[in-house]
C-alpha cells in the first residue's frame, strides 16, 4: 500500500497508509466516536467538506451494506481511520470499505494514531487538514492549508441539497413539506410513513413552500455554517416568513437556521458534536443522543426570539432543543431517529403531528 | 434524590467459588466506598476473609460470619439496619434477599431491599416469569418450559419439536447442573443432576440457540426511568459456551449499527420492564444467518459481566448503581474521571478488549476438560489493545500457563477438527495450528463457529510468524511488535534471545506507549490514571517527579493463586499512599479490587511478563518495585528484574532476590537449614527414575515427590511403593537431566503448621501460627487451619517461633515470610519458606487485627518494627478458623480426596469465642451441610479406631444412626456404641455405603481411608457421590472431631454473629 501523510494546518504531520480512492483531500478535520456505524458516518450529508477521523480504531469489520446509507453517496472528503479491515464478517455479506471508497473516489488514510490526533483536535480544535501522497511538498501543502479558506465558507448546503421539488403521495390525509439541507433518507422515510411530503431545495423561496399545500414544514439537517451568506439569504428569511404560518420542526442544521430566522445567533463549536452517546436533558429526563454538529445555538442570543431553551447537551451544557413559547415551533439540535430506546422518533413525529392538527392558520 | 436510611447493609458473595469470583469482592468494596462517600453508615457481612471488602475500614461494622439468611437477619436486627443492598454479592446475595423477602423476614425487621428488588429478581430469576414478561413487552426468548420432573422435561421436549434441548436450572450459580441433552438418555441424566442443585427443583427445557453469536449488553437505570448502555461485549465462542467460558470482546466488533440498535433497544425494554434500578446483564443469542435474536438472560445485579465492563470502559458500574439504589439519579452522580461531567453518558472507547478465561486443568489431570454451559474457570484475564491482535496476544500472554502467545501446540493432524469442533481450553491454540498448517480460513471457522473475522485476525497473527521466521528486518520487529507480538515470542520465532529482540527494538526506539482509558474516546479531557501500552506515537502517561513504586499484581484467579494476593497488592498500594510515595499498580485481572482505577495512583492493564513490567517501570522511571505480593507471578519476575534494573534507579524493594532464590533453591536452602541446625525430612533430587528409586528407598517410603520446573505444589503426590513411583515417572512427570524429579521424606501422622512473620533485617514479629487440622501431606492451600494451634504445647509453640525467628533473619527478609513447618514426635521439621506474601496473609490479619501486608510494606520503604510496637510473638483470645471451599461438583471426574496438590478455589473463616461454634462457622461457610439429624457412615483405619469412639458415641447421643463397615462396627459396639452393619462395595452385598447415601439415610461420612499403595484411590466412587450428594465428607480424624463438635453447636442453636470489632484483637 502507497504511504502517505495527514497534513494538518499547524504542520503536525501523521504518516500512514493510503486506501480507498487514489487522490489527495482538502477538509476541515473532525472527529467521530461512534463504535460502529462507519457507513452511516460516511454518507451523513452534514460531513460535506470535512475529514472523517474515526475515533474507534476498527473500521469496516462488518462490510458495507446498502441498507446502512444515510443518503446515496459519500460525504466526507477522506476517512482517517487507525485500520480498516480487508476480510471483513460474512454475517451481512458486505464489501470492503477500501472497495467502497474507491468506487465513490474518496480517499482514506490508515496507521493513524487516530486517539493522538483526536486530542489534539480536542485541545486545539477543528483544524484544516489534507491527505495526500506520500512524495508530496509537505511544507508547501502547510502553506497552502493556511492560506485556504475553511471549507465551511463554501456554501456546503448547495452541494447536498436536491435540486427539484418532488412530492412523494402516500395518500395520507396531511401534506408536509421538507426543506433539504442535506436531509439523511432516514427523514424523509419516517416522515413518508405518516404524511404526504413535498421536499424542497434548501433556496425554495417562502411563496413557493407556502403555496405546495402543505400543512408544516421540516427543517433538515446539513453541513457547514448555519449563518453562511448563501444560507441567511435564502432559508433563513424562508423560514421566518413562514414562522407565523405554519408549524415548523428543525432538526440538526435546520435547528440552527429555524434560531437564526427567529432573530437568535449561532457560534462555531470548538470541536463540535459528532457520536451518538451524547447525553440531552429534556423535562428532567436524560436522553442519549445521536449528533452530528459544529454549530451551536447560542442561548444568550434568544431573549425576545420568543423561543426557550427546553434541552441542553450535559457535556458542555450547550443548547440542545429550543422551542417557542407561543408559535407552533420546536428545533432539536441532535438526530431524534438515531437515538434508539431512550427516545423513540414516535414522540417526535407525534408532536409534530399534534402541532399540525391543533394549529389552523 | 439521595434517600435518607439508618444504616445499609451490603451482602458479600462468600468464597471465592467457579462462577463467583473476586468480581464481588471489587462490587462490593466500589459499593461501600460509595455509601460512605454519602455519610451512610454501612455495615458488610462476608464469609471471605481474603477479600478487601471484609477490611475493618471498609463499613462502620464488618461482620465474618457465614451467609445464611438467618445470619444477615440476626446482624439486620442486632445493628439496626433499615436497608439492605441486593445487587452487590452475586447470586448469593440475591437469593439470601429474595428469601428474607419472601419469607416476611425483612417486614419484620422494619428492613427494605435497596436496588434491585424482589419482584425484579423473580421476573429474572423464575423462567417461567420471565418468559411472561418478555412475552408481555414483546421481546423474543428461546421456546422453552419449566419442569419439575423427568416426565414433564419430555413433554417439553416434544413441544419444542427437536433435540438438542438445552437444560438450566432455577437459582444456581454458574449454571451449576446444566446441560445440553442430544437425545432423551442425556436428557434424564442431565434434568435429574439439575432438578437436584436448583434450589427450587425447577429446571428450564429450552430451544436450543446453539450456533448462534452470543452478545451482552451492561444496561443501567435510575427511578427517573433514564436508562444508559455502558458497553456491549460479543462472544467469540458461539452459543452453547458459557459466557464465563468464552473469549469475549468489548465492544461487539462484527454487529451493524443497526443491529446494535436493535439489541439496545431491546435491552432498554428489559431493563424497564424489569423496573430494574441499577446495573443489569442482558444476553442475546444472534441468528447469523437472518438477524433472529432472543433474549437469553438478565442479571438483575452486578456480574461478573459488569465487572469486565467496568474495566473495559472505565465506566465504575457497582458505584454508580450503589448511587442509584439509595436515590440518585443518573444526571446527579457525578463522573469521577472527567470531573466535569454526570454519570449520564454512555461509554465510547476507542480500543479492543479481550476477556480470555482462565481454567484450572493444569491442577485437575483427570478433568473432562469440554466447554459447555457449565462454568469450570477460575478467573480470567483482559487486555487492551490497539488492534485485535494486539490485545489477544497480550491477553493470551496474561494468563500464566506459560504461552508467550498463540504458542504452537503439539497435535495430530488427525486429532485437529474434533479439537475444533468440541472446545477445550486448548481451542484457541490448535486453531492457530490449523491456519499454521495450512486449513482455511472458512475451515477453521465453521468448525469452531467463529465469525470467520476472528479467525481472520489469527490467521493474520500467523502470518506474521512467517514473517520473522524468514527475515527479522527493523520493519518486520516494528510490524511484529505493533500487532501485539513479545520480545519471547519473537524471539522464540526468530532464534534470536530475548534480550537480542529487546536490544534491536530499542535501537530503533521501539518502545510501547501508553494511553488513556477515559469512557469518552478522547472527547473530554479525563484525569484517569487507568492506562494500556500500545504502539503508536502518543503517549499519555506522563512521567512525573514524585517518588513511585511499582507494585506487581497477581493476575488471574486460580487455584494455588487466589484473590489473597489481590488483597495484599491493594494494602500495598494503601501503605505506599500512607507513607507519602505514589502507588503504581500492573495488574490484568479484571474482577479485582487492584484494577479498580481509584485504588492506586496509576493502574496499568497489562500482562505480568518481564518485558511488559520493565517496560512501565521504564515509562514511569519508578523509584522501586514491589514483587512480595502478586503471589508467584511476581515472585517469579524477581531474579530477571534486578538484573535487568542493575545501574538503573529502580529498585526492587524488600528481601533481596538473592535470599529470595535462596528460599526457591532446594541445594541452598537445605544447606542454611543445616548451618542453623534446623532439621528437614531427608530429601533427594533423582535425574532419571532408577536414581528416584534408588533415593525414595534409602530415604524410605513413604515418599512426597514432584517435579522440580514447577512450583505450587503442581503434580505433587505422595508415593507408598516402587509401583506407584513408576507410575507417577511415566503418567504425571517427564524425568530427565534438565527435570528432575525432588523427593522428600513424607511424614506421616504429622502436624503441619503455617507461620506468616514480618523482619525488618534486626527484628522479627510473628503474626499467627496456624495448625492445620489434616495431616501434613494436605496442601496447606486446602487444609483446614486452626489460629491459634489447638492441640500443640507451649514448648512446640515457642520453638517455633525460635525457628520462623533465626529463618527469617538468616534471609535478611525485608517484609514478609510464610514458613510452613511439621510437628512429629515432638520434633519440628522445616518444610519450606517462602520470602514473600503467603495466602494466609488476609486471614491472620483479619483473626489478629495487624495489617502485615501494609507493615510489609513500610517495612521494605525503611520503617522498622519497632515504630510499630511489634516483636516476638503474641497469641489471640478467640478462635479463628479457616476453611476451604472445592470446586469438584463443576469439574465432573475430579476425586475430593485431599492431597499435595491443592484443589481448593476459596477459603472463608469462622470466627468465634468459643472453638466449636467457630469450627461451625467456618465449616457452614464452606458450603457443608451439616446434619442434625439423620445417618452418619463411619470407616476407619486401624490407627483411628480408638479416637473414633468419642465422637461415635456423641453422634449416637445427638439421635444419629451409625452405618459402619465391619471392622469398625465391631470396634464400636465392643466399646459401647450401637450401629448397623453394612457391606463393603467390594462385597457387593446390600445395604451398603453407597446405596444407602442414594436413598438418603447417610448424611455425613467419616472415612479415613489407611495410608499405603492404593488405598486413597478406593474410596473414590464413595467420595464423587459424597460430592454430587452434597454429604459432609470427613477424611481424617480431626476433622471428625470437629465436625462433631460443629454438629453439637448447630444442635444447641446459640449462634449469634459478632461484628470484627468486638473480637479482642491488638489494634
Amino acid at each position: 500500500m502507497a504511504q502517505g501523510y495527514l497534513v494538518l494546518e499547524d504542520g503536525t504531520l501523521f504518516e500512514g497508509e493510503l486506501f480507498g480512492a487514489c487522490a489527495d483531500a482538502v477538509g476541515e478535520v473532525v472527529f467521530e466516536t461512534n463504535m460502529s456505524g462507519y457507513q452511516e458516518g460516511l454518507t451523513d450529508p452534514s460531513y460535506e467538506g470535512q475529514i472523517l477521523v474515526m475515533t474507534y480504531p476498527l473500521i469496516g469489520n462488518y462490510g458495507i451494506v446498502d441498507d446502512y446509507t444515510k443518503s446515496p453517496g459519500i460525504h466526507v472528503r477522506a476517512v482517517v481511520v487507525r485500520e480498516f479491515c480487508k476480510d471483513p464478517s460474512p454475517m451481512y455479506s458486505g464489501g470492503c470499505i477500501d472497495e467502497y471508497l474507491k468506487n465513490n473516489g474518496v480517499p482514506g488514510i490508515s496507521g493513524i494514531d487516530t486517539r493522538e490526533l483526536v486530542i489534539k483536535i480536542r485541545n486545539n480544535g477543528t483544524m484544516k487538514g489534507a491527505i495526500v501522497s506520500a512524495d508530496a511538498d509537505v511544507d508547501k501543502v502547510v502553506a497552502d492549508l493556511k492560506a485556504s479558506p475553511a471549507s465551511d465558507e463554501e456554501n456546503l448546503v448547495a452541494k447536498v441539497s436536491c435540486k427539484e421539488v418532488t412530492r412523494t403521495d402516500s395518500s395520507k390525509d396531511v401534506t408536509v413539506g421538507l426543506l433539504d439541507c442535506g436531509a439523511e433518507s432516514w427523514i424523509a422515510k419516517a416522515l413518508a410513513e405518516r404524511f404526504n411530503v413535498v421536499t424542497f431545495p434548501y433556496d425554495t423561496s417562502a411563496d413557493t413552500i407556502r403555496s405546495s399545500g402543505i400543512s408544516g414544514l421540516v427543517v433538515s439537517n446539513g453541513p457547514g455554517n448555519p449563518a453562511h451568506p448563501a444560507i441567511m439569504e435564502t432559508v433563513v428569511p424562508a423560514i421566518r416568513e413562514l414562522s407565523d404560518k405554519m408549524p415548523i420542526f428543525g432538526i440538526g442544521l435546520g435547528a440552527q437556521v429555524t434560531a437564526l430566522a427567529m432573530g437568535a445567533k449561532t457560534y462555531k463549536l470548538k470541536f463540535g458534536h459528532r457520536g451518538g452517546n451524547q447525553p440531552v436533558r429534556c423535562n428532567g429526563r436524560v436522553h442519549i443522543t445521536t449528533q452530528n454538529h459544529g454549530y451551536s445555538i447560542d442561548e444568550g442570543s434568544l431573549e425576545g426570539t420568543g423561543l426557550v431553551v427546553n434541552q441542553v447537551n450535559l457535556f458542555d451544557n450547550t443548547v440542545e432543543g429550543v422551542e417557542h413559547g407561543e408559535l407552533p415551533i420546536f428545533a432539536t439540535q441532535y438526530h431524534p431517529m438515531a437515538s434508539p430506546g431512550a427516545w423513540d422518533e414516535e414522540a417526535v413525529f407525534d408532536k409534530f403531528a399534534s402541532m399540525i392538527e391543533g394549529v389552523k392558520f | 434524590m439521595r434517600k435518607d436510611y439508618k444504616k445499609l447493609l451490603v451482602i458479600g458473595s462468600g468464597p471465592i467459588v467457579i462462577g463467583q469470583a473476586a468480581e464481588f469482592d471489587f462490587s462490593g468494596s466500589q459499593a461501600c466506598r460509595s455509601l460512605r462517600e454519602e455519610g451512610y453508615k454501612t455495615v458488610l457481612v462476608n464469609s471471605n476473609p481474603a477479600t478487601i471488602q471484609t477490611d475493618a475500614d471498609t463499613a462502620d461494622a464488618v461482620y465474618i460470619e457465614p451467609l445464611l439468611a438467618e445470619n444477615v437477619a440476626k446482624i439486620i436486627e442486632k445493628e439496626g439496619v433499615d436497608g439492605v443492598v441486593s445487587g452487590m454479592g452475586g447470586q448469593t446475595a440475591l437469593n439470601i434477599c429474595s428469601e428474607l423477602a419472601d419469607s416476611g423476614e425483612l417486614d419484620r425487621l422494619g428492613a427494605v431491599l435497596v436496588g434491585t428488588q424482589p419482584d425484579a429478581i423473580a421476573m429474572s430469576e423464575d423462567r417461567e416469569l420471565f418468559k411472561e414478561t418478555m412475552e408481555r413487552i414483546g421481546e423474543p426468548v428461546p421456546i422453552s418450559r419449566s419442569v419439575n420432573s423427568i416426565p414433564e422435561a419430555k413433554e417439553a421436549v416434544e413441544i419444542i419439536g427437536r433435540y438438542p434441548v438445552l437444560i438450566r436450572p432455577a437459582y444456581t450459580l454458574g449454571g451449576t447442573g446444566g446441560g445440553i441433552a442430544y437425545n432423551e438418555a442425556e436428557l434424564e441424566e442431565i434434568c435429574a443432576r439439575g432438578l437436584a442443585y436448583s434450589r427450587i427443583h425447577q429446571v428450564l427445557i429450552e430451544e436450543s440457540v446453539l450456533g448462534w453469536k452470543e452478545y451482552e449488553y451492561e444496561v443501567m437505570r435510575d427511578s427517573d426511568d433514564n436508562a444508559i448502555l455502558i458497553c456491549n461485549m460479543e462472544n467469540l465462542d458461539a452459543m452453547g459456551i458459557h459466557t464465563g467460558e468464552s473469549i469475549v470482546c468489548a465492544p461487539c466488533l462484527t454487529l451493524s449499527a443497526q443491529d446494535h440498535q436493535r439489541l439496545k433497544t431491546a435491552a432498554l425494554k428489559v431493563i424497564r420492564a424489569l423496573n430494574i434500578e441499577g446495573g443489569c446483564n442482558v444476553q442475546f443469542a444472534f441468528n447469523p444467518e437472518n438477524g433472529d435474536y432472543r433474549l437469553i438472560e438478565v442479571n438483575p445485579r452486578v456480574s461478573r459481566s459488569s465487572a469486565l465492563a467496568s474495566k473495559a470502559t472505565g465506566y465504575p458500574i457497582a458505584r454508580v448503581s450503589t448511587k442509584i439504589a439509595v436515590g440518585y439519579t443518573l444526571d446527579e452522580i457525578p463522573n469521577k474521571i472527567t470531573g466535569t461531567t454526570s454519570a449520564a453518558f454512555e461509554p465510547s472507547v476507542d480500543y479492543v478488549v479481550i476477556k480470555i478465561p482462565r481454567w484450572p486443568f493444569d491442577k485437575f489431570r483427570t478433568v473432562d476438560r469440554h466447554l459447555g454451559t457449565q462454568m469450570k474457570s477460575t478467573g480470567e484475564v483482559m487486555a487492551i489493545g490497539r488492534t485485535f491482535e494486539e490485545s489477544l496476544l497480550k491477553g493470551l500472554r496474561s494468563l500464566e500457563i506459560g504461552v508467550k502467545g498463540l504458542d504452537r501446540v503439539e497435535i495430530a493432524d488427525g486429532d485437529i477438527e474434533k479439537e475444533l469442533r468440541e472446545a477445550t481450553d486448548k481451542r484457541i491454540f490448535v486453531m492457530g495450528e490449523a491456519l499454521r498448517r495450512g486449513m482455511s480460513v472458512e475451515a477453521v471457522s465453521e468448525m469452531a463457529q467463529w465469525d470467520t473475522f476472528f479467525v481472520q485476525k489469527l490467521k493474520n497473527i500467523i502470518d506474521m510468524e512467517a514473517k520473522i521466521a524468514s527475515d527479522l528486518t527493523p520493519e518486520v520487529l516494528k510490524e511484529a511488535k505493533y500487532m501485539g507480538f513479545s520480545d519471547e515470542a519473537i524471539s522464540e520465532i526468530s532464534g534470536k534471545t530475548p534480550l537480542e529482540i529487546r536490544d534491536m527494538r530499542k535501537s530503533q526506539a521501539l518502545v510501547p506507549i501508553y494511553k488513556m482509558v477515559d469512557t469518552c474516546a478522547g472527547e473530554i479531557p479525563a484525569q484517569t490514571p487507568y492506562f494500556y501500552s500500545t504502539y503508536g506515537r502518543h503517549s499519555e502517561s506522563e512521567k512525573t517527579d514524585d517518588k513511585k513504586v511499582v507494585i506487581v499484581g497477581g493476575g488471574p484467579i486460580r487455584i494455588g493463586q487466589g484473590i489473597e494476593f489481590d488483597y495484599c497488592c491493594v494494602h500495598g498500594v494503601m501503605a505506599l499512599q500512607e507513607e507519602g510515595v505514589k502507588a503504581i499498580i500492573i495488574n490484568n485481572n479484571p474482577e479485582t479490587v487492584s484494577t479498580d482505577y481509584d485504588i492506586s495512583d496509576r493502574l496499568y492493564f497489562e500482562p505480568l511478563n518481564l518485558e511488559d513490567v520493565l517496560n512501565v517501570i521504564e515509562a514511569e522511571d519508578a523509584d522501586g518495585v514491589i514483587v512480595q505480593y502478586g503471589g508467584q507471578t511476581s515472585v517469579n519476575l524477581a531474579v530477571d528484574l534486578e538484573k535487568a534494573l542493575a545501574g538503573t534507579k529502580t529498585k526492587v524493594l524488600g528481601t533481596s532476590p538473592d535470599k529470595m532464590d535462596v528460599a526457591e533453591d532446594r541445594r541452598r536452602f537445605s544447606k542454611l537449614m543445616d548451618d542453623l541446625n534446623i532439621k528437614q525430612p531427608r530429601s533427594g533430587t533423582g535425574y532419571s527414575f532408577e536414581e528416584a528409586k534408588a533415593i525414595a528407598e534409602d530415604i524410605g517410603y513413604p515418599v512426597l515427590v514432584r517435579p522440580s520446573y514447577v512450583l505450587g505444589g503442581r503434580a505433587m503426590e505422595i508415593v507408598y511403593s516402587t509401583d506407584e513411583l513408576k507410575t507417577y515417572v511415566d503418567t504425571a512427570v517427564k524425568v530427565s537431566r534438565n527435570h528432575p524429579i525432588l523427593i522428600d521424606k513424607y511424614l506421616t501422622e504429622a502436624i503441619e503448621l503455617d507461620i506468616d512473620a514480618v523482619c525488618d533485617g534486626t527484628d522479627v514479629y510473628v503474626g499467627g501460627i496456624m495448625e492445620h487440622v489434616e495431616y501434613a501431606g494436605c496442601h496447606s492451600g486446602d487444609a483446614t487451619m486452626v489460629m491459634p494451634p489447638f492441640t500443640i504445647g507451649q514448648d512446640i509453640i515457642d520453638e517455633v517461633v525460635d525457628i520462623t525467628t533465626r529463618v527469617a533473619l538468616a534471609l535478611d527478609i525485608h517484609g514478609l515470610m510464610n514458613v510452613q513447618l511439621a510437628v512429629k514426635d515432638g520434633q519440628v521439621y522445616m518444610i519450606e519458606a517462602n520470602p514473600r506474601a503467603s495466602r494466609t496473609i488476609p486471614f491472620i490479619s483479619k483473626a489478629t487485627g495487624v495489617p502485615l501486608a501494609k507493615i510489609g510494606t513500610k517495612i521494605m520503604l525503611g520503617k522498622t518494627l519497632k515504630d510499630f510496637g511489634l516483636k516476638g510473638y503474641r497469641t489471640i483470645d478467640h478462635y479463628a478458623i479457616k476453611a476451604s471451599v472445592f470446586p469438584f461438583l463443576k469439574l465432573p471426574g475430579v476425586d475430593s480426596i485431599l492431597t499435595p496438590e491443592m484443589k481448593s478455589t476459596g477459603e472463608v473463616m469462622g470466627i468465634d469465642e468459643d472453638f466449636d461454634r467457630a469450627c461451625y462457622k467456618a465449616l457452614i461457610a464452606a458450603g457443608n451441610k451439616l446434619p442434625t439429624e439423620g445417618g452418619v457412615y463411619i470407616t476407619v483405619n486401624d490407627a483411628d479406631k480408638e479416637r473414633i469412639v468419642g465422637p461415635a458415641k456423641e453422634l449416637k447421643e445427638m439421635g444419629f444412626t451409625i452405618y459402619a463397615t465391619k471392622g469398625t462396627s465391631t470396634y464400636l459396639r465392643e466399646h459401647g456404641v450401637e450401629t448397623t452393619t453394612v457391606f463393603k462395595l467390594d462385597e457387593n452385598q446390600k445395604p451398603n455405603a453407597v446405596g444407602l447415601m442414594r436413598d438418603g439415610k447417610i448424611n455425613l461420612i467419616i472415612n479415613t481411608p489407611s495410608l499405603k499403595s492404593g488405598a486413597l484411590r478406593d474410596g473414590y466412587t464413595m467420595r464423587r457421590l459424597a460430592v454430587e450428594l452434597e454429604i459432609p465428607f470427613m477424611t481424617t480424624i480431626q476433622g471428625a472431631e470437629i465436625a462433631v463438635g460443629s454438629i453439637r453447636v448447630a444442635k444447641s442453636g446459640e449462634i449469634g454473629v459478632r461484628a470484627m470489632r468486638e473480637f479482642h484483637t491488638f489494634q
